[in-house]
């Protein structure tokens, strides 16, 4: 399996304003001083291996949408803002022959997690074959509801693609063009819900976003312990630090770092990805919190190590 | 996980040995309520929960202490984490929860 990233932000998409921009590029001028760099290729590997991430990158700024390569039809966890891009991707995949079948998996219908379709290329493409896997029965209401005429000027019924909704059961695993996908309910307004994803060979990925993990109810993280159990990636809601997740944020439905952290390390999971980020967190702010929940893995390290990445627009991880 | 308790100046001060994680954090949630319900019926003002044996807590050990401030705020009782070793102080800093709780560099009930 192949997971990349096309949207990893929460809540609202954000982009880098020219202050940060100019920020970045100086940053890096003084740390080329005395480089001698004369073409772009030597650029590249200063900036590969001089500069930190958020000088020489960005997070990105799309909100949820994270794609599963595997088999031969696409798969695709939620249509935050990141499905735009995705889309027109995928046009072009398909161009050079990938089969035109979209299995979508909704982690929940918040504004931030499907207002990418209305923009989904694909969508109106006659040939093509849209699943939306679902845990929630009013997935239709939501994504017909967003593109009436006081919100989008295209309907739903333009849409010239046929569009299936699937109904999934949480706790009942279901087969879909090769993936095994078991879904589990999650708190969160108006629930939410993770997938695991195995494929035929064992491996295996958790989508676990806008999840909260309260501090009165710890006795329920046994599900998610067994959810994540083995799991060669977890990608988490990693919102919120502890603190304001149990304070001010209470109630917000989503995580933290440190929480991600030690369920990962007590399901005994390989690899976590921090995800869906603060949308107020310059890259500054999210390059430090992946540097302090590294930290932390190791101070609260009991066994194999947690792998821990931070998901970026772009990422490519293979599992 | 080991828990003492012993009062001293109007203060109920607290010793919690070892780690709380995953395998000990309902023994330290329960152990912390018996000092909130000990500390409100000797009419104390304050509980200090003494780290300087602590090896390290996890997550599980930081959200008892948040359910544990929220008894004893109930209480009208006060909570401070005292002498803290530098692998904790890193985990309250990174958690935030250096924010939320007052931090004492030693045990000293000051009275």
């Amino acid at each position: 399996m192949l997971v990349r990233f096309w949207g990893t932000r929460g809540s609202l998409p954000v982009a880098a304003k020219a202050g940060a921009i100019r920020a970045k590029i100086a940053r890096a001028l003084v740390a080329a001083n005395g480089h001698s760099i004369a073409n772009l290729e030597q650029a590249g590997a200063f900036i590969d291996q001089q500069l930190d991430f958020a000088t020489g990158g960005t997070y990105g700024g799309s909100t949820a949408c994270v794609e599963i390569e595997s088999g031969d039809s696409f798969f695709i966890c939620d249509m935050g803002s990141g499905l735009r891009e995705f889309g027109l991707n995928a046009l072009k995949r398909c161009a050079d022959g990938h089969v035109r079948i979209y299995n979508f998996f909704q982690s929940h219908l918040h504004w931030d997690h499907i207002m990418g379709f209305p923009f989904f290329a694909p969508a109106f493409d006659p040939g093509a074959k849209i699943r939306i896997h679902s845990a929630h029965p009013d997935a239709e209401d939501a994504l017909r509801r967003q593109q009436e005429e006081i919100s989008f000027p295209v309907p739903f019924d333009w849409l010239r693609a046929s569009i299936e909704f699937v109904a999934m059961t949480p706790g009942e695993p279901i087969a879909v063009d090769g993936l095994t996908v078991v879904a589990e309910k999650q708190q969160h307004s108006h629930d939410s819900y993770g997938y695991r994803f195995t494929d035929p060979t064992g491996r295996n990925v958790v989508f676990s976003t806008d999840s909260e993990h309260k501090a009165d109810n710890m006795k329920d993280e046994a599900a998610f312990i067994d959810f994540f159990r083995d799991a060669d990636l977890v990608i988490c809601d990693t919102m919120y630090s502890l603190a304001d997740s149990v304070s001010m944020k209470e109630d917000w439905g989503h995580s933290s770092n440190v929480v991600a952290i030690d369920l990962c390390h007590e399901a005994g999971a390989r690899r976590l990805a921090l995800f869906h980020h603060e949308p107020t967190y310059a890259d500054e702010d999210i390059q430090r919190m992946h540097e302090e929940s590294i930290r932390y893995e190791e101070l609260t390290r009991d066994g194999n190590a947690l792998e821990v990445l931070c998901a970026y627009d772009g990422l490519e991880v293979r599992v | 996980m080991d828990f003492s308790c012993r009062s001293a100046d109007g203060i109920l001060v607290a010793a919690v040995h070892g780690r709380v994680d995953e395998s000990t954090w309902e023994a330290f949630a329960d152990r912390m309520t018996s000092a909130i319900d000990q500390a409100t019926a000797e009419k104390l003002s304050e509980v200090m929960l003494d780290l300087t044996d602590l090896d390290y807590m996890s997550s599980r050990g930081l959200r008892v202490l948040t359910v544990a401030k929220r008894q004893a705020e109930a209480a009208n009782l006060s909570i401070t984490l005292a002498a803290p070793n530098d692998v904790m102080r890193e985990i309250l800093a990174i958690s935030r929860y250096d924010k939320l709780f007052h931090i004492s560099d030693s045990v000293d009930t000051g009275r």
